[in-house]
């Protein structure tokens, strides 16, 4: 029998196929590692599931309605809110004011920047540590150092706006130096003929720096600010370490809100309702970064 | 303000000493874990200029004879493992969504993106309740499959974007020359690509070497990871600051030349998505 096909496109409809294969392990993966559990938080979250109780398996939406009536939840959200604004305003602030700092650094001192890369290199158990004994009166030098002048600086972790500032202090030190890195790299895409120009149209170091190198460094900012705000949702080990959510609930953002309900309260179908409430944001988030990436990577 | 008319000695003063005073910032808790590590107990809780060499090895010592070398080599384990499973079926993954024409591709970046930025908390649910009724809590097999969550979206991601930076006609080329598809790819898109599959791998250990979440949840004693082993030296009436100072360094060092390769990466993955 001879195939109407062309020889071109069976040998294309086979390399797809051979594609397929190559995809298919991790398509299995992803659904077994990751697939199976998501579906898993979705169906207890219209459970009534009780780690203690245990439960009848009635499935309706009272987990859901239960949401908008929690204050707790309410309060978890501000304090994510706060924790994410400041969070990663400092540290894109911070980021970008040390990258434009180092790039006007010529000779053996850019060899220092490592020094501004390190804090990064810290797992977030360690930061949390290391800032929890900075903001603890009796062992911090900070303290110390205030008490010889004999100024007493208060105790952080005892307040609630002391523990949030606390938490996006170690935050901050830990990540300012990933907004730094995607920064310089931005600068240094940017051509210095630019700035030559507009020195010889007679505008200011400062004027050229807000007209022209800062609209240029737009895109990168704006995909560093997307990518440290989706980590900031995430806040957990800061907060565990740190102050265990207080004092009182004053520092439960709700990732830790989520994990109280579920792992010390038992209530494991309304913990995974705060999951898959968290879970939505996500998703929508990532639908305007994957858009975001193809229009980019189209053009 | 700053203007022309400011000297420019004094516009350089001003840069100089803000760019110190965010170097102390950025060194300062550096410094300070250094310090804690070396300082004798007693001298812990007394300003530093009062016993500046009140300095010991002991905090060391102690940090050896506790279980937390066998929680780092349980870190090892667990992120070797994942990583190298991750890229056994992340890499040819990776090379499919680059190179192939499959439809959906927007789907399954959507998904990959969805995957990594999802609370950890919704995974951990749903695991626990498994492990708890499979008896897998505390074994390395749960632990390892649990962050198979983590690195395999990471790495599939990493590498479709390196491999979409291998022109096809390399690929099409090898094709034309009587190679198969697998071949093709072991033998001509791989090793182009391989700067790229070394750091995904690395980020894939990273970000298993740093988590705490997961292994709070489904680690007991005998597979606790560094990160939650550290945890131990924190009790109800007394924290242990000297064995936490060397724990934290502990922590760090081992990854610390791998960041610093990784760092390089990091910027041209996602500079690289900025510029286009």
């Amino acid at each position: 029998m001879i195939s109407k096909t062309p020889p071109q496109f069976r040998a294309t409809a086979e390399l797809e196929r051979a594609y397929r294969a190559m995809l298919l392990p991790a398509v299995f993966a992803v659904g077994l590692f990751a697939i199976i559990p998501l579906a898993g938080m979705f169906a207890l979250s219209f459970s009534d599931y009780h780690l203690i109780r245990g439960a009848k398996w009635e499935f309706d939406f009272d987990n859901f309605i239960r949401l908008f009536s929690d204050r707790r939840l309410a309060n978890s959200v501000y304090v994510m809110s706060v924790l994410s604004f400041f969070g990663v305003l400092s540290q894109v602030l911070m980021g970008t004011a040390i990258a434009v700092g180092l790039s006007k650094i010529v000779g053996k001192w850019r060899a220092g920047r490592v020094l501004f890369l390190l804090p990064y290199a810290v797992p977030h158990v360690a930061v949390a540590l290391i800032w929890l004994s900075l903001f603890t009166p009796t062992l911090s030098p900070i303290n110390a150092f205030f008490d010889l002048f004999g100024v007493t600086v208060p105790s952080f972790l005892t307040t609630q706006n002391g523990a949030l500032f606390a938490i996006i202090m170690a935050d901050t030190w830990t990540n300012f130096p990933f907004t730094m890195l995607i920064m310089m790299a931005a600068l240094q895409g940017i051509s210095p003929d630019l700035d030559e120009a507009a020195a010889l149209d007679g505008a200011t170091r400062v004027k050229a720096f807000f007209y022209i190198t800062l609209p240029l460094l737009v895109p990168a900012l704006l995909m560093v600010t997307l990518f440290r705000f989706i980590d900031s949702l995430k806040h957990f080990p800061m907060i565990f370490v740190m102050t265990k959510g207080g004092p009182g609930r004053s520092s439960q953002a709700t990732n830790y809100y989520a994990y109280i309900q579920t792992f010390q309260n038992s209530n494991v179908a309304y913990g995974a309702a705060i999951a898959v409430s968290l879970f939505i944001v996500a998703a929508l988030i990532s639908f305007y970064v994957a858009r975001l990436n193809q229009r980019i990577t189209s053009t | 303000m700053i203007d022309n008319s400011t000297p420019f000695r004094v516009k350089k003063a001003l840069g100089v000493s803000m760019m110190s005073l965010l170097l102390f910032f950025a060194a300062l808790p550096t410094l300070w874990v250094l310090i804690l590590s070396f300082r004798e107990q007693s001298a812990m809780f007394e300003p530093i200029w009062e016993s500046p060499l009140a300095l010991t090895l002991d905090n060391v010592i102690n940090l050896t004879r506790s279980d937390f070398p066998h929680a780092l080599m349980n870190s090892f384990i667990t992120a070797g493992c994942a990583t190298a499973l991750a890229m056994i079926v992340g890499v040819p993954a990776g090379f499919a969504l680059a190179k192939s024409r499959l439809s959906g591709k927007f789907y399954a970046s959507w998904m990959l993106l969805m995957l990594r930025m999802a609370p950890p908390v919704g995974f951990v649910i749903p695991l626990f309740l498994l492990y708890v009724s499979g008896g897998l809590i505390d074994t390395y097999f749960g632990l390892i499959a649990a962050y198979m969550t983590l690195t395999l979206p990471l790495i599939v991601w990493s590498m479709w974007n390196s491999f979409a930076q291998v022109p096809d006609e390399l690929i099409e080329a090898a094709i034309m020359d009587g190679a198969s598809l697998p071949k093709a790819f072991l033998l001509v898109a791989l090793p182009a690509a391989r700067p790229g599959a070394v750091a995904a791998a690395i980020l894939g250990f990273l970000i298993v070497w740093n988590d705490f979440f997961y292994a709070l949840i489904i680690t007991r004693s005998s597979t606790a990871t560094a990160p939650v082993a550290v945890m131990n030296f924190i009790s109800y009436d007394s924290v242990d600051w000297g064995s936490i100072a060397v724990a934290s360094i502990a922590l760090t060092l081992p990854i610390l030349p791998l960041m610093m390769i990784a760092n390089r990466y990091i910027v041209q993955s996602l500079s690289g998505a900025v510029k286009g």
